[in-house]
C-alpha cells in the first residue's frame, strides 16, 4: 500500500493531488474473482485539525483512484504546513499518509 | 424543564466535539443512497428529494472514453456548497461519490471512476449535484460513450 500526494500553493488556494493505490475491487469483480469486495468508502485530507477535503465514496472509483482538488489558503493555511490524508476501505483498512504543502 | 436541560446539555457536548469529526461518513447516515439502482433514487436517498435546478453545475467528460476502469470526470460549480455528489447510470448501482464541502471548498475536483458500458450501448451519462448551502440541490450532467467497460475486470 502507498500513497502519492501533491500539494502546491498556488495564489489563494492548495492545488492536490492525490493517488491511492487500492484495488478497488467492486462487488462484480470480486464475484467473478470469488472473493471479497474492498474499495475504498471514505478518504479525508487535514492541514493541522482543519479538514480540507472529505469524501464517502464508493466500489466505483478506478483502480488506484485519484483526486484531484483545490482548497482556500485560509485560517494561517501557508506553505511548508503539513497535508495529511487518510483513508479507510470496507475491510476496515486504513491508511494515513502526509506531504508538506509546496 | 428536565428536557430543556437535557437538550441544552447535548447541544454543548456537540459544540465540544473535536473538529475531525465534522467529517460525515454519509456511507452510515445515509446507506440507502449507496444501494439504490438509479441516479433518481439515489439522489432521493441522500438529499430527500429530485428537485433540482438544472444549472450552474459543469460536469466533464470525455467524450468517449477509451477505458470504462478509469474514466476522467471533473466538476466545477461556484455555488457555495454544503456537498457534492456524484452520480453515473451505467454500473448496477448508481452512487459514486459525496464530497463534504466546507469554509475551505472550492468545488473544482478531478476523480477516475469506472463506467460500465449500457447493455444498449447508449451514452452513460454523469450526473453531478451540488446542494447548495440554501438548501437547494443543483444539478449538471454530462453524456459519454465508453468504449471498454470498466466493470467487466
Amino acid at each position: 500500500m502507498a500513497m502519492k500526494i501533491k500539494a502546491k500553493l498556488k495564489g489563494d488556494a492548495v492545488q492536490v493531488k492525490i493517488m491511492a493505490k487500492h484495488d478497488m475491487l467492486t462487488y462484480d469483480q470480486a464475484k467473478k474473482k470469488g472473493t471479497e469486495a474492498n474499495f475504498i468508502t471514505h478518504i479525508t485530507a487535514k492541514v493541522g485539525d482543519k479538514v480540507v477535503f472529505d469524501a464517502s465514496t464508493s466500489q466505483f472509483l478506478s483502480k488506484d483512484p485519484l483526486f484531484q482538488f483545490k482548497f482556500k489558503a485560509i485560517n494561517g493555511i501557508k506553505a511548508g504546513d503539513k497535508l495529511e490524508v487518510t483513508w479507510t476501505d470496507l475491510k476496515g483498512n486504513t491508511e494515513t499518509a502526509s506531504k508538506p504543502i509546496k | 424543564m428536565e428536557r430543556r436541560k437535557f437538550l441544552g446539555l447535548s447541544v454543548a457536548a456537540v459544540a465540544a466535539l473535536p473538529a475531525f469529526l465534522s467529517a460525515t461518513d454519509f456511507r452510515a447516515t445515509k446507506p440507502d443512497a449507496w444501494t439504490a439502482k438509479t441516479v433518481d433514487d439515489a439522489i432521493k436517498a441522500l438529499y430527500g428529494t429530485t428537485e433540482m435546478i438544472e444549472k450552474d453545475v459543469k460536469v466533464k467528460v470525455p467524450k468517449v472514453a477509451s477505458n470504462g476502469g478509469a474514466v476522467p470526470v471533473t466538476v466545477q460549480s461556484n455555488i457555495p456548497a454544503k456537498t457534492v455528489s456524484i452520480f453515473q447510470d451505467s454500473n448496477p448501482e448508481a452512487a459514486v461519490m459525496t464530497i463534504e464541502a466546507n469554509e475551505y471548498s472550492i468545488i473544482d475536483y478531478s476523480i477516475k471512476m469506472k463506467l460500465k458500458t449500457k447493455a444498449d450501448n447508449s451514452n452513460s451519462v454523469v450526473t453531478v449535484v451540488v446542494e447548495g448551502t440554501d438548501g437547494k440541490l443543483y444539478v449538471g450532467k454530462a453524456s459519454l460513450q465508453v468504449a471498454l467497460g470498466g466493470c467487466e475486470g
